[in-house]
Parts: C-alpha cells; sequence; structure tokens
C-alpha cells in the first residue's frame, strides 16, 4: 500500500517534470497552421532586418515561422548540433564548405527543379558566383545541381579613412587605379603618428587581419593555396612566401599597425572604428556599422602585387532547405522568398548588411547619389571582376586551411620567415587535405 | 577587514536528529582555537595572530578583489572601463546596466530553465537516491555489494567519455534542444550520494530498523518515518552540492542547447560574453556575470554550516 | 572507499539458507524484503545501465569507425588510435592538460598553510573561512567570464594592479608563454578554499593531547608540524591529489570561454576541449570517440590507484 502511495508520488512528480521541460521544450503541439524554423546568423542589425522580412512572409502567406538565431562565431557548431541532434530546421544558413558533406550525408535539399521552375527566380539576374558556390555534382563543387541559394555574396574590399588622409594632406586613393604594395606601404607610413604627443603612437597606417586579408597578397601576387585538381597544397611556392613575408613585415619591420600585444587589447575593427586606422577592409556586413563612425570613410582596390591586378575574396552564405522537412514547398517558397524576392531583397539592402542580390537592383543601388559609402561601385566591381572563392569553399573540409593560421603568430612576429614557415606548414597542410578528400571518397560511396 | 564575526557564532555543529544517532562530520571542525597545544606565551601568540590576521586579509583581499572589480566594471560607463588611469570606483554609477541585461539577452529564461533543471533533479533524485542507500545499507538483497560496486564503477567514468553515445541516443529521441538531457539522466538518483548516505546510514544500528520491522511496519513506513529523519541532515548537505553542481554545469548544455530561449543560465552568460565583448560593452558582460553568481551565493550564505560540514565530510570520507 | 567493510552482515547462502529453514513465516518476510530492496535498487540500477554502460559499450564502437554522427559508421579498426599516435594537436592538448596540473602542487601547499593559520586561536577565521570559500562555489562559467576580462593586456585588474607597483604586464591569455600560468592562477584561486576546509577539518581532528605529549618532549612549533600534523593530514592530501587530478583530466569550461579557439597557436586547448571541438564542430565522432575512451582509460588508472593505496593506507569509513 505504501509502497504504491509513494511509487504514485515518484512518477507523479517524473511526469511533471516531463511536462514542465515538454512545454518550456516548446512542443510541436499546435498542427492547424504549418511551421516553419529558420536559423541563421548574425549581429544585431542584420538579426532586425531578417525578422522584419520575415514578419512580411508570415503575413503575406498565413506560414508560421520560427527564428533561431546565433552569433556568427556559433552558428557553425550550433548548426552542426542541430543536424546531428536530428533537429534540422527547415530553412537555414549554410556555407559553402559545408555543402558536399552535408549533401554526402542527406541533409539538405536539391532544389534545382523548383529554381529554375519557379516564376519568381531570374538566374540571369543573380550573381553567378553566389549560386555555383552551392552546386554541387557528387564529385565536384561548383557545377551539377543546386542544393541552395545565395542569401548574398559579400565582396571584401578595402576601406580607407578618408577624413584622416584629408588631414595629413595626402591624396585620396583613385577608385580605378590601385597602388602597388610601395605605394601603398608608403602611405601607410606617412599615416603612422603620434598626434597628441605624448611619445606612443595613437594612428596607424593600417592593421590587418592575416586570416583575412593573406588571400588578397597571394593572390595578387600570382600565388594560391591549392592547385587546379584541388589534391595539391601550394603554399610553398615563392610568391606565396613573398606575399606572407610582405603582410609580416608590414607589421613588424615597418612598424605601420599596432603592435601584436596592442591589438590584443584593443583590436584593429575597434581602433578602425575609433578612427585610428588608416587602411583598414570592409564588407557589405559592416556598413550598417560604419554608417554612425565620425570620420568619412570610403573604398578603393586592393593594392597590387606583382600580378598588377587586385585580388580579394568574396564571402558567401547560402540558404538551404532541409532535405528531411515536413514542409518541403513551404520551405523552398520561404528560401526562394529571402534569396529573391524582390521586396524582401529591398528590406535587407535598405538594412545595410549586404549587397544586392539581383543584378539590376545591384547596379541601381552602386549608382546611389549620396551613400556611404560613396563608392560602392567597389563592391560590385570585387564581385563582377577581382574576387574569388574562398580557398576551403570547395574542398571537403577546411582542416587543411586552418592549419596554416594555427602556427602563423612566430612569421607576424619576425621570430620566423615566411619562407621557412610554409615549408613546415606544406606537409602538414597535405596531410589534412589528403585525409579530407578520403573522407569524401568514403562518404560519398555511401 | 572590520567587520568580524564572533568566533562562537554558526559554529555550533550540526544537532544531530537524535542523541543516539551519529553525528556529521566531527563536529570539531567549526571550533576554531584548537591549535598546537597551549601557547607558549600571551605575548608571543597575540603577535602570531597580528602577522597572521595580515597574511589572511591580503589573501582575502586577493579572493574578493576580481569579484569586487566585476561588480564596479559592472557600474561603470562603457567609456570609464577604458579609462587610464583605472576608475577603481565607477564615476558615474551606472546602475542602468543591471536594468539592460534583462533585455540584452534571455537571462531570465536562463534563470527559469536552469531551476527547471536543477530542483527537478534534485528533488526526484533525492528521493530515489536514498531509498536506494536505504536498501544498499539496511535491507537483505542478494548480489548488495556486487550491486553497489557496479554502480561505484560509474564513478570512475569520466563525462566526456559518454557525452558522444549520449548525444547520438538523445538525438534520435529527438530530446535534442530541450531539457530532457539534462533532467533525466539524474532522475534516477546520484551514486555521489547514494554513496554517502549508504555509508551514514550503515552507523545506524539494525536494532532499531529491526524493532520497527517486527511492529509490522512496511518498508516504506520505516523508511519515511523511521530513516528519512535520521539521514535529513546528511540528505540536505548532498541535496544543496548537488544542486549547486547543476546549477554550474556548462559542458552537458553547451551541448544539447541550441536556441537561446532554451539555454540554462550559464550558457547564457557565456554568450553575452561572446556577443557583447565584440561591441565592447564589459559593463553589460560584468553585470550579467554577477547576476548568474547571485542566486548560489546566497543559497551559500543561508546554508554556509551544512555546505561546509559535508563538504568536509567528502574529505575524510572519499 | 573502502568496500570491505559493508556494515551489516553480508547474506551469505548459509544464513539465507539457515533462515529460509527457521520458519515458512520469516522466509516469506524475507522475500518481501529482498523484492522490495532490489526494487529500490532497481532505479539507479537502471539509469546506470542506460545513461552508462551502454553509452561506454557504444563509445568504444565507434572508436573504431570513421562516422560523423550522421551517415552510417564505417569500420575501421584501429585507424582512430593510429592518428592519435600522429595527431600533433593531441598530443599538445595532452601536454597541456598535464601542464595545467602544476596548480595542484602549488594549490595544495597554500591551502594548508592557509588551513593552518584558520586553525589558529583567533578572531575572525570564519569570517575569513567564508571570503576565502566564495570563489568555490561561484559557477566556473562566470568565474572564467571574470577573469578573462581581468587578464584583459590594458585594461584588466591584473595589469592595472601590476602597474601601480610600475610592472607592465602582458597580455595574459594571448601569449603561449602566459596562457598556461594565467589559467593557473585562476585555479588555483577558485580551488584553494576547498583544499583549505578538508585539510582544516582534518587538522581539527588530531587529537590534542598529540601535540600535548610533543611539547612535553620538547618538540619545536615546526617539528610537531613535522612529525604529527604532516603525517595525520595525508590521507587528505591523497584524496585532493587524486580528485583533482581527475577533475584536472576533465578541464574544459575555462578553455571554452577564456580561450575559445584553443588559445594562441593551440596553447591552451585541453583533452576534453579538443574532443568537443572534433566531435561537434568538425563531425569527425568516431575520431573524438577514440579520444574520449583515452580519457577514459587515464582517469581509470587514476582512480584505480586511489582505490588500491587507499586500502593499503586503511583511510576508510569507520
Amino acid at each position: 500500500m505504501k509502497k504504491s502511495r509513494l511509487i504514485h508520488v515518484g512518477a507523479a512528480f517524473l511526469t511533471a517534470t516531463l511536462a514542465l521541460t515538454a512545454c518550456a521544450g516548446g512542443g510541436n503541439a499546435d498542427d492547424d497552421s504549418k511551421k516553419l524554423t529558420f536559423m541563421f546568423r548574425g549581429g544585431e542589425d542584420e538579426k532586425k532586418a531578417y525578422e522584419a522580412v520575415i514578419a512580411q512572409y508570415e503575413k503575406d502567406t498565413g506560414v508560421d515561422v520560427e527564428v533561431i538565431v546565433t552569433t556568427a562565431d556559433d552558428y557553425s557548431t550550433k548548426l552542426k548540433a542541430t543536424i546531428t541532434g536530428r533537429q534540422v530546421p527547415d530553412v537555414f544558413y549554410i556555407a559553402p564548405g559545408e555543402v558536399q558533406s552535408f549533401v554526402n550525408s542527406g541533409v539538405i535539399m536539391d532544389i534545382t527543379e523548383h529554381v529554375e521552375g519557379s516564376d519568381v527566380v531570374n538566374l540571369d539576374n543573380i550573381w553567378q558566383y553566389g549560386v555555383d558556390s552551392y552546386r554541387y555534382d557528387g564529385t565536384v563543387q561548383g557545377q551539377g545541381a543546386i542544393y541552395a541559394m545565395p542569401k548574398d555574396v559579400g565582396p571584401f574590399s578595402m576601406g580607407y579613412n578618408k577624413t584622416m588622409f584629408e588631414e595629413a594632406g595626402i591624396d585620396i586613393p583613385d577608385p580605378d587605379q590601385p597602388y602597388t604594395w610601395d605605394e601603398w606601404l608608403d602611405i601607410a607610413k606617412k599615416l603612422t603618428k603620434d598626434n597628441d604627443g605624448d611619445g606612443e603612437l595613437d594612428q596607424w597606417g593600417t592593421g590587418l587581419n592575416i586570416t583575412w586579408n593573406l588571400q588578397s597578397f597571394v593572390w595578387s601576387n600570382g600565388g594560391d593555396w591549392l592547385s587546379e585538381d584541388g589534391k595539391t597544397v601550394t603554399v610553398d611556392t615563392p610568391e606565396f612566401a613573398e606575399a606572407l613575408q610582405f603582410m609580416a613585415d608590414v607589421e613588424n619591420k615597418h612598424g605601420v599597425t599596432p603592435s601584436t600585444a596592442q591589438a590584443q587589447t584593443l583590436d584593429t575593427y575597434q581602433r578602425w572604428m575609433k578612427g585610428e586606422i588608416g587602411f583598414f577592409p570592409v564588407g557589405p556586413w559592416d556598413v550598417s556599422t560604419y554608417q554612425t563612425l565620425d570620420f568619412d570613410w570610403d573604398l578603393m582596390p586592393y593594392p597590387v602585387g606583382s600580378t598588377g591586378e587586385p585580388a580579394t575574396w568574396i564571402g558567401t552564405l547560402g540558404i538551404a532547405a532541409s532535405a528531411t522537412t515536413e514542409h518541403p514547398d513551404e520551405a523552398i517558397d520561404l528560401l526562394l522568398y529571402l534569396t529573391a524576392n524582390e521586396e524582401g531583397q529591398q528590406a535587407l539592402v535598405d538594412a545595410n548588411i549586404q549587397i544586392p542580390n539581383l543584378i539590376d537592383v545591384a547596379e541601381e543601388w552602386a549608382a546611389e547619389e549620396g551613400a556611404v559609402p560613396a563608392n560602392r561601385k567597389e563592391f560590385l566591381d570585387v564581385v563582377q571582376t577581382y574576387g574569388r572563392a574562398l580557398p576551403a569553399n570547395r574542398t571537403y573540409n577546411g582542416e587543411w586551411y586552418d592549419e596554416l593560421f594555427t602556427n602563423i603568430q612566430p612569421v607576424l612576429d619576425g621570430d620566423m620567415t615566411a619562407e621557412e614557415y610554409l615549408k613546415e606548414a606544406q606537409p602538414k597542410m597535405q596531410s589534412f587535405l589528403d585525409a579530407a578528400n578520403a573522407d569524401a571518397e568514403m562518404s560519398s560511396v555511401n | 577587514m572590520t567587520t568580524v564575526e564572533s568566533p562562537s557564532q554558526g559554529l555550533d555543529p550540526i544537532k544531530a536528529p537524535s542523541s543516539k544517532l551519529p553525528k556529521l562530520g566531527t563536529g570539531k571542525l567549526l571550533i576554531p582555537g584548537k591549535g598546537f597545544g597551549p601557547a607558549s606565551s600571551q605575548g608571543k601568540q597575540r603577535l602570531g595572530n597580528i602577522i597572521v590576521g595580515f597574511v589572511l586579509s591580503l589573501g582575502g583581499i586577493i579572493m574578493v578583489g576580481p569579484l569586487l572589480w566585476t561588480l564596479s566594471t559592472s557600474l561603470k560607463t562603457r567609456e570609464g572601463v577604458f579609462a587610464l588611469p583605472p576608475q577603481w570606483i565607477p564615476d558615474p554609477f551606472v546602475w542602468e546596466n543591471y536594468v539592460r541585461i534583462w533585455t540584452a539577452g534571455p537571462l531570465l529564461s536562463g534563470i527559469t530553465n536552469s531551476l527547471i533543471v536543477a530542483f527537478s533533479v534534485t528533488i526526484v533524485g533525492t528521493v530515489f537516491s536514498s531509498l536506494a542507500a536505504y536498501a544498499f545499507a539496511k535491507l537483505r538483497i542478494p548480489f548488495r555489494n556486487g550491486f553497489f560496486l557496479i554502480l561505484l564503477s560509474g564513478l570512475m567514468i569520466p563525462y566526456p567519455t559518454l557525452m558522444i553515445p549520449q548525444f547520438v541516443m538523445f538525438s534520435e529521441w529527438g530530446w535534442v534542444n530541450t531539457l530532457l538531457p539534462l533532467i533525466v539522466p539524474g532522475l534516477f538518483g546520484n551514486i555521489m550520494m547514494i554513496f554517502f548516505l549508504r555509508q551514514y546510514l550503515s552507523s545506524v544500528p539494525d536494532s532499531m530498523l529491526e524493532a520497527a520491522k517486527i511492529d509490522g511496519a512496511g518498508y516504506l513506513q520505516t523508511f519515511g518515518r523511521m530513516v528519512l529523519p535520521l539521514i535529513r541532515p546528511a540528505i540536505a548537505a548532498q541535496f544543496i552540492l548537488w544542486f549547486m553542481a547543476i546549477w554550474n554545469d556548462y559542458l552537458a548544455p553547451i551541448i544539447y542547447l541550441n536556441s537561446p530561449e532554451k539555454q540554462t543560465l550559464q550558457l547564457v552568460i557565456a554568450s553575452f560574453n561572446a556577443q557583447y565583448a565584440i561591441q565592447t560593452d564589459y559593463p553589460l558582460i560584468m553585470a550579467a556575470s554577477f547576476v548568474a553568481l547571485i542566486p548560489v551565493l546566497l543559497i551559500f550564505l543561508i546554508f554556509q554550516r551544512q555546505i561546509i560540514e559535508s563538504i568536509a565530510l567528502t574529505g575524510s570520507k572519499g | 572507499m573502502a568496500l570491505n567493510d559493508v556494515a551489516t552482515t553480508p547474506p551469505t547462502p548459509a544464513t539465507k539458507k539457515a533462515a529460509n529453514q527457521r520458519s515458512s513465516g520469516t522466509s516469506r518476510l524475507h522475500a518481501r524484503e529482498r523484492r522490495i530492496g532490489l526494487a529500490f535498487i532497481a532505479v539507479p540500477l537502471v539509469g546506470f545501465t542506460i545513461f552508462t554502460l551502454y553509452p561506454l559499450i557504444f563509445s568504444v564502437y565507434a572508436s573504431l569507425t570513421q562516422w560523423n554522427g550522421l551517415g552510417p559508421m564505417n569500420f575501421i579498426g584501429l585507424g582512430n588510435y593510429e592518428r592519435l599516435l600522429q595527431d600533433e594537436y593531441f598530443h599538445k592538448a595532452l601536454f597541456n592538460t598535464f601542464y595545467l596540473m602544476i596548480g595542484i602542487p602549488i594549490g595544495l601547499i597554500l591551502s594548508l598553510l592557509l588551513a593552518l593559520a584558520m586553525n589558529r586561536k583567533m578572531r575572525g577565521t570564519t569570517f575569513f573561512r567564508t571570503i576565502y570559500y566564495i570563489p568555490v562555489i561561484s559557477s566556473l562559467a562566470a568565474i572564467a567570464i571574470m577573469w578573462q576580462w581581468a587578464y584583459n593586456g590594458d585594461f584588466g585588474l591584473i595589469n592595472q594592479t601590476l602597474a601601480i607597483f610600475g610592472i607592465d604586464g602582458p597580455n595574459w591569455l594571448e601569449n603561449t608563454s602566459t596562457v598556461k600560468p594565467a589559467i593557473i592562477l585562476m585555479t588555483v584561486w577558485k580551488g584553494l578554499g576547498y583544499s583549505m576546509l578538508l585539510y582544516l577539518a582534518a587538522i581539527q581532528s588530531v587529537p590534542a593531547s598529540l601535540y600535548e605529549a610533543a611539547a612535553l618532549d620538547g618538540a619545536g612549533a615546526l617539528r610537531k608540524f613535522r612529525s604529527i600534523t604532516l603525517p595525520m593530514v595525508r590521507p587528505v592530501t591523497f584524496f585532493l591529489v587524486v580528485t583533482s587530478i581527475i577533475g584536472g583530466a576533465q578541464v574544459f569550461i575555462e578553455i571554452n570561454i577564456m580561450t575559445p579557439d584553443g588559445g594562441p597557436q593551440f596553447s591552451s586547448a585541453t583533452i576534453v576541449w579538443y574532443i568537443w571541438q572534433k566531435a561537434f564542430d568538425n563531425l569527425q565522432m568516431g575520431y573524438a570517440a577514440s579520444m574520449s575512451i583515452v580519457l577514459g582509460l587515464i582517469v581509470f588508472v587514476i582512480t584505480a590507484i586511489q582505490f588500491r593505496l587507499n586500502a593499503r593506507n586503511s583511510f576508510s569509513i569507520e
């Protein structure tokens, strides 16, 4: 008797907690309206912009959309957690580097038919680079079926502090005539100075993060990460070494950047926003934040190395639909709304977080008078002429690529030459790449 | 450091429910001043005390320094944080930071989630742990020691070794991004708790329980009327320790909880840290972290005696 | 944890048989006791089977496969373990994990000294005990966030304090040479109160008569410390060393929060951090499982040594 009572109490407790957590967990109780989950990442402005666009979509279609948003740093981990946790969101951002493994594991849907058959989407009017980033034919990425639509393309451009140039009496950069590395360095030297006279530098020519700027210098100098066939790591070439050495010298030999310690305390991004830095890269996603800077700034081409051509990378994120979604039609509908619908695009562009996805809209946008930055056209130039995909976008995973940056600090500190370092790094990177290629093969067989 | 409590305050040993019962811990722990025998001279003793007191105060400053500094940062303006020379005391005091944190992130739902997890696990888990401890200590069961050893072996397996399979298992059950993976395993009881309660019960004379049995009391009745009151102090101590451990857990939540409104408090403050450091909004981060400390700090100050007793017990009985 | 002294008489087959023969009434009673006892211990045993035993077996199997957590598990024998032998980062993580354990002896020495100081006949020890104990109960996530900020190169508490003495401190968490000492310092700070408390309990349980006898023999304070106090606190030291090593092998939270990408040049990444990264970030669950098995073995060996030495020291439950 007594036992059963206690057990009842225990069971009641258990049920109560389970019920409680199920509620807290936001179960899938109501089935009358169709409900989609959309997972994405971004800062405050991007979050607000997307929430507004989605509210509009909900109003237009009556479909309920639950939004999951994370910080940029957390996104990849969190997305993988939901996928391995068998709770794939119906619609979500993916990076090009994830396409192969997600397709091979059956996570994302082939949307080719829907894109091509849609009357919303005109593929000729969307940046080809963007769409191609999400094509995959089972062995090679960049061709074949479409697995996601680009939410945007993100040309990583060079910016400069116009106010600082004017104060120093330096001519502002010509938007059509890139500097050579040496010219660029000379100006950086002129901009590096001690304004308040306390004996310590408080203004610097530049301050570039190696992870996001090495690409430009390497490519413009004729080097690259991978061989054509994507099987060999080619970072041990003289062109590559020269570019890396130049970047290291800018930092530790020419002294035109905040010291490592200074940059660690307050990173160069913060210092640029405080007006302490002359040249600093700008992506479209920065523009909303930079609207409130208390100095004038604009865009210019990246300085050029031995090829004489500027180079930089174009970021992109795509929006994909889950292969196991319960509402495939609605999921694709939302995906297309977010990437190709004109009003939706306009709202995102107005929020200053991206350049337009639609080419005709973009051209109009670039020509707009009185916009900040004035030289918006530079963004389009990157996309149309001199931008490239990040090296790890088309490999099965990015471990080989990350390896280069993990131990690069001694080069930047001047404790090691670029050539020595790259010679050491190449075999390690190669073995990671080989492992990635082997994994790709093993997973595509299944 | 002028607030010095009278040494006798809060120092009496935990009162055992019945004078016949073993006391939790030595009972002597909290009585200070049992030094190395009689001091050779009063003066020497006093000088020693001054020196030791000074060293302890210095150490005390180091111990609370980071916490006070967190508090100070949390009350500064965003610019004040970067002032040189540093502002040791905020100027001006920005109490508003403690208002902002509630809208800047899901702090409130973080607290609620942590409370749900911690209370459901500890309450249900404690019931099952104490029943099991009673059975292990006092009931005749075949292979009793064998079963007990099997359970104890679980203590040897670190959580990281189990987290991948557990994760896969819970994913298949559709439990990812809910609080269930944090709650359900704990409901089945806690091995540490079973161990300590069993140890504690072992020193209760069998004859007392046998007498009850002869009187015709059922096992649950015996448990409820006799065993439970006996081990209540031990349960209370273990309960608080367990509660704090769950409250402060981080690795399991970070694996299972993805959407911000489902995260526990520790994850919420960690994402405050990640999110607002970029905007150099350190006052906000520090205010949120400080708020996260308060509940456990309060529990500690209220139950200080039990907590300290039971921790001392952990060591001496380990 | 001595298991050889389970309190009540173990139910050997012989006694049970005898009991059965005594009368059918007793035997029915015993059968009922067995049933109920088994029911009571069944809950934790079921929990153990589902949440520990099964995952453990699964983990061993997963460690023999190439598996991304989504697709099928491709059996590759000892392939992952071979990779472990060559994986520079795993070796580094292992090295870092053990390096961080330098904090253990430092913490023990400091906390023993503190315990001795607290044991003096003086006012205020209760107050100090509370102060030193606050970091112990505080959530590690919040503490790590606070210390990350305290270690900031220009605006952190540590360097601003050093600046008062004219010392220009480094950027602690960003330099390969200072990141580990910085984390060690924080760990010692957080754990000091805990070991101090255990030492205090041990010191206070030393019979005063021992010291009195030694004093009669003319032993000085140092001598008394060496030949009485030190041997008497040895079991606590042993307990602390072992539990700290087990905990130290699983360091994760502070690394994840203070150096989210494993520190400059991977210099603060620990085993559990690396397992977590491989499993949930790189989706190499098979490989991560093999590392988690290695971690499990390390912890198992340490725990086994504890059990062995414990039995030998006859440091057991009374």
